[in-house]
């Protein structure tokens, strides 16, 4: 068989990117998979040829909304017309159009807590399912940073499912990650695909100051001479506001973005940032997904983030194009604390495990009453299936160790006085095998490759009137 | 109209009759007995559900600014106006949230898409994110587009040319009409925030919303009237036959079909206080209402009388003076009497 012709006639693609096609090859030989490939290295197309050569649907299961919709978005894009969404924003009339014709889907997007429903479950039976994609896999690690209970439940409904294949997808996983995920999907022998996680591109610089404010007149000094396109990475959505403020009131093109705002003024930043209008968005971990900007030269981090495999992610969106991109992660005294209170902030109190499992109805009202968590309630509803309150105290206590451990993994890079690269590579068990000229701060960085200089302002001055700005919209 | 003009239209109609909180449910549109009949009795049909996602503290915040302008008071239950503002006073507004109920937002949602699909054809590019996502509109915009003959150059001038025309007449500032088409994005053009937006008119983010939202209502009004064979078609099925809300409808069918109240409530497993709720929306929103199955002629002539006497539409008040009227009686007489003026 021919893959580079099927994907030239389905997308127009004259050559595979690194990794797609073995792992390609190794899904249409009835294997199941585990792909680590780096976030913008074409994973979705690792599901999306072999739903033109196998027969039935392919049944994505993705754990965000928002990556949900935006890879839906994406499919379409590239002419992908037999695509659905199976989550809990479908109104129910629709949900119904769509259940009584899901054998005339190629593509089938599932969040986890839908699959696991067993009207669901009956409906999908009744179809066949060629593959199935377990998109951000490392959200089954209960270790993990981003751990999503539903997805250790994927396994159930395999057997219902015919047992297809298994793809197994992410762009973060160690060595004992993949093999939680190989133990949890109930995978025997899967292939297992590791792109190495370096990108040779990105230089890493981290700068240390010694108070907060510090910190921000460098960031502006930064901006005046680096025109961008840039992300900046603040920790929350307050100091993502106060950054871009302060941008603006210098006169640069910024705008701060994070999931309290609403959606559609989430898309107007997205779009203003695509065409050029932006040269900074200030942004909380929201920001990024649905993002497919080539030519983005910085990624500064305000703070530290919460976890290595959250910075790589995040600096991993600069340089798409493999120009050379600058990664920066500032530093003052007093971040560590913040870091910490981040990062435990994620998991469920003793006073959640407590109130949990003394409610009489699972608890669904505590999570309206605001006495639980969304987030703490999904992972405690989990393990009160499975254990005592006793023992989930102490699973919760030993997820707290780990995620100190984790975060001080993080804080090893403001430390470090050896190549970050490798560090980070050594985070993912992986081996570097080359460094770039241009590697990171502890073997100096040489700028001047790496400045953008300022951006050419617009050169279109904006409308004055309603009309002349639906001319330049319409103009015909 | 600025947010603060219509919080002091809102506490000015319910001045001693209601708590500081009820023109916060109004302008959420929260479908409660109680609100619906103050829609009626202080006729605020311009301002129902026109915030659907208002959020508390910003409606406290604009409140506490009129505690510190010395225009109000709390007194015990209820707020009290206490002093006049100097500003001018608004003109009328176009504002009809009693009557569109929140389906300018799928009317801008529609025009959005329309006009960045529009946007990017007509300058040869085929790829775009759409701005909308919602599978609905998408499904709807689809269709439209398909009808209209998007493709053709003449067609897209023409819809731009109704854009204009309709949206020039309509009694608006053109600095709030500029707002809405700010929100609309096109090849190369983003569209600008709500935060984008106030910080260069220096308004606060809901009075933006609220001026963008009075725009709509305006142009949605023109293009009923007018003859805009293209944009007229956005409307389609956004403009409520009946005012009723849809509990109510169905009561009012069980009712028209000469069900007695006690009867309906039981058939819906719905209280009877409930039902009476929705006998007073029918009432109040329909003028060939017959209040005379409720209440002889002479008790709804003394309840009125009292209600005018006293300047009060407060049950509490009137009941004191009319005993042998019953709550149902007082609220329904009421409601009656604003759909009669």
């Amino acid at each position: 068989m021919n893959l580079e012709k099927t994907l030239y006639d389905a997308y127009g693609f004259t050559s595979f990117r690194p990794g797609q096609k073995e792992v390609i090859e190794k899904i249409l030989g009835g294997e199941d998979v585990i792909a680590l490939l780096p976030t913008g290295m074409g994973k979705s197309m690792c599901y999306q040829l072999p739903a033109h050569l196998l027969e039935g649907s392919v049944l994505i299961v993705s754990p965000l909304l928002s990556l949900m919709q935006d890879q839906v978005a994406q499919l379409k894009k590239m002419g992908e017309k037999s695509v659905t969404a199976l989550n809990s924003f479908l109104d129910p009339s629709e949900r119904t159009i769509v259940l009584n014709n899901l054998r005339n889907y190629r593509f089938i997007f599932i969040s986890p807590e839908m699959l696991v429903q067993p009207y669901i479950k009956n409906k999908l039976k009744d179809i066949q399912i060629s593959l199935l994609v377990a998109d951000e896999a490392h959200c089954i690690s209960q270790w993990g940073f981003d751990f999503r209970p539903d997805y250790l439940r994927i396994a159930e409904i395999l057997p219902a499912l015919g047992h297809p294949r298994v793809l197994a997808l992410t762009a973060t996983a160690t060595a004992k990650v993949t093999e939680e995920i190989k133990k949890y999907l109930q995978l025997t022998d899967p292939f297992i695909y590791s792109h190495p996680m370096d990108r040779k591109n990105i230089v890493y610089d981290c700068r240390k100051f010694s108070a907060g404010n510090e910190k921000l007149e460098w960031l502006k000094e930064f901006v005046k001479t680096n025109g961008g396109p840039g992300i900046i990475y603040a920790g929350t959505r307050n100091k993502s506001r106060e950054i871009a403020d302060l941008l603006n009131m210098d006169g640069l093109r910024a705008a701060f973005y994070h999931g309290g705002m609403e959606h559609q003024d989430r898309i107007f930043v997205q779009q203003q940032f695509q065409n050029g209008e932006l040269d900074w968005v200030c942004s909380t971990n929201a920001f990024g997904m649905g993002v497919h900007i080539p030519d983005i030269r910085h990624v500064i981090h305000f703070q530290i983030p919460t976890s290595i495999e959250g910075y790589v992610q995040e600096v991993g969106r600069a340089g798409r194009d493999g120009s050379p991109a600058l990664a920066t992660l500032l530093y003052a005294p007093g971040d560590e604390e913040m870091l910490e209170s981040l990062v435990l902030d994620d998991l469920p109190t003793i006073n959640e495990i407590r109130e949990l499992y003394n409610s009489a109805d699972g608890g669904s009202q505590l999570v309206a009453q605001g006495i639980i968590r969304e987030t703490s309630f999904r992972v405690l509803s989990y393990w009160r299936t499975r254990l005592t309150e006793q023992q989930t105290i102490r699973q919760i206590e030993q997820q707290k160790n780990e995620k100190m451990m984790q975060s001080a993994k993080i804080k090893k890079l403001i430390t470090l006085k050896t190549c970050l690269r490798e560090y980070l590579m050594e985070c993912f068990d992986q081996q570097l095998v080359s460094k770039p000229a241009n590697c990171c701060v502890n073997d100096g960085i040489e700028y001047s490759s790496l400045q953008s200089g300022p951006r050419k302002e617009d050169a279109r001055t904006s409308p004055a009137t309603w009309q002349k700005r639906l001319e330049s919209i319409l103009p015909c | 109209m600025l947010f603060e003009d219509i919080l002091i239209i809102l506490l000015k109609a319910v001045d001693g009759e209601r708590t500081v909180s009820s023109p916060y449910h109004l302008l959420k549109g929260k479908k409660s007995g109680q609100t619906l009949q103050d829609i009626g009795y202080y006729k605020l049909y311009p301002y129902f559900g026109i915030l659907p996602k208002l959020e508390k503290d910003v409606y406290d915040q604009a409140v506490e600014k009129l505690f510190q302008k010395g225009l109000i008071a709390i007194d015990g239950q209820v707020v009290r106006m206490t002093g006049v503002p100097v500003e001018q006073k608004p003109g009328p507004t176009l504002l009809d949230g009693w009557k569109y109920r929140g389906s300018e937002q799928v009317f801008m949602a529609r025009l959005s898409l329309i006009v960045q699909t529009l946007s990017h054809i007509q300058q040869k590019s085929r790829i775009f994110d759409p701005v909308v996502i919602s599978e609905d509109i998408q499904r709807w915009v689809k269709i439209y587009l398909n009808k209209m003959n998007y493709k053709d150059p003449a067609q897209c001038k023409a819809f731009k040319d109704e854009m204009i025309h309709s949206l020039g007449a309509v009694a608006v500032s053109e600095r709030q009409k500029m707002i809405v088409i700010q929100r609309l994005s096109g090849l190369k053009i983003g569209g600008l925030t709500w935060e984008q937006i106030s910080r260069a008119e220096k308004q606060t983010v809901t009075d933006a919303q609220v001026q963008a939202i009075e725009t709509l209502h305006g142009w949605m009004s023109v293009l009923e009237q007018g003859s805009y064979p293209l944009l007229r078609n956005l409307l389609d099925g956004l403009i409520q036959q009946s005012a009723l809300t849809e509990t109510a409808r169905r009561t009012e069918s069980y009712f028209k079909n000469g069900r007695k109240l006690e009867e309906i409530a039981a058939l819906r497993g719905l209280k009877t206080s409930t039902i009476e709720d929705h006998v007073v929306e029918m009432a109040m929103n329909d003028p060939g209402f017959d209040i005379l199955e409720f209440m002889e002629a002479a008790l709804f002539a003394r309840i009125i009388a009292v209600s005018q006497s006293q300047n009060t539409k407060r049950l509490r008040d009137i009941k004191e003076k009319v005993p042998e009227a019953s709550y149902f009686q007082l609220r329904l007489a009421l409601a009656a009497k604003g759909g009669i003026e």
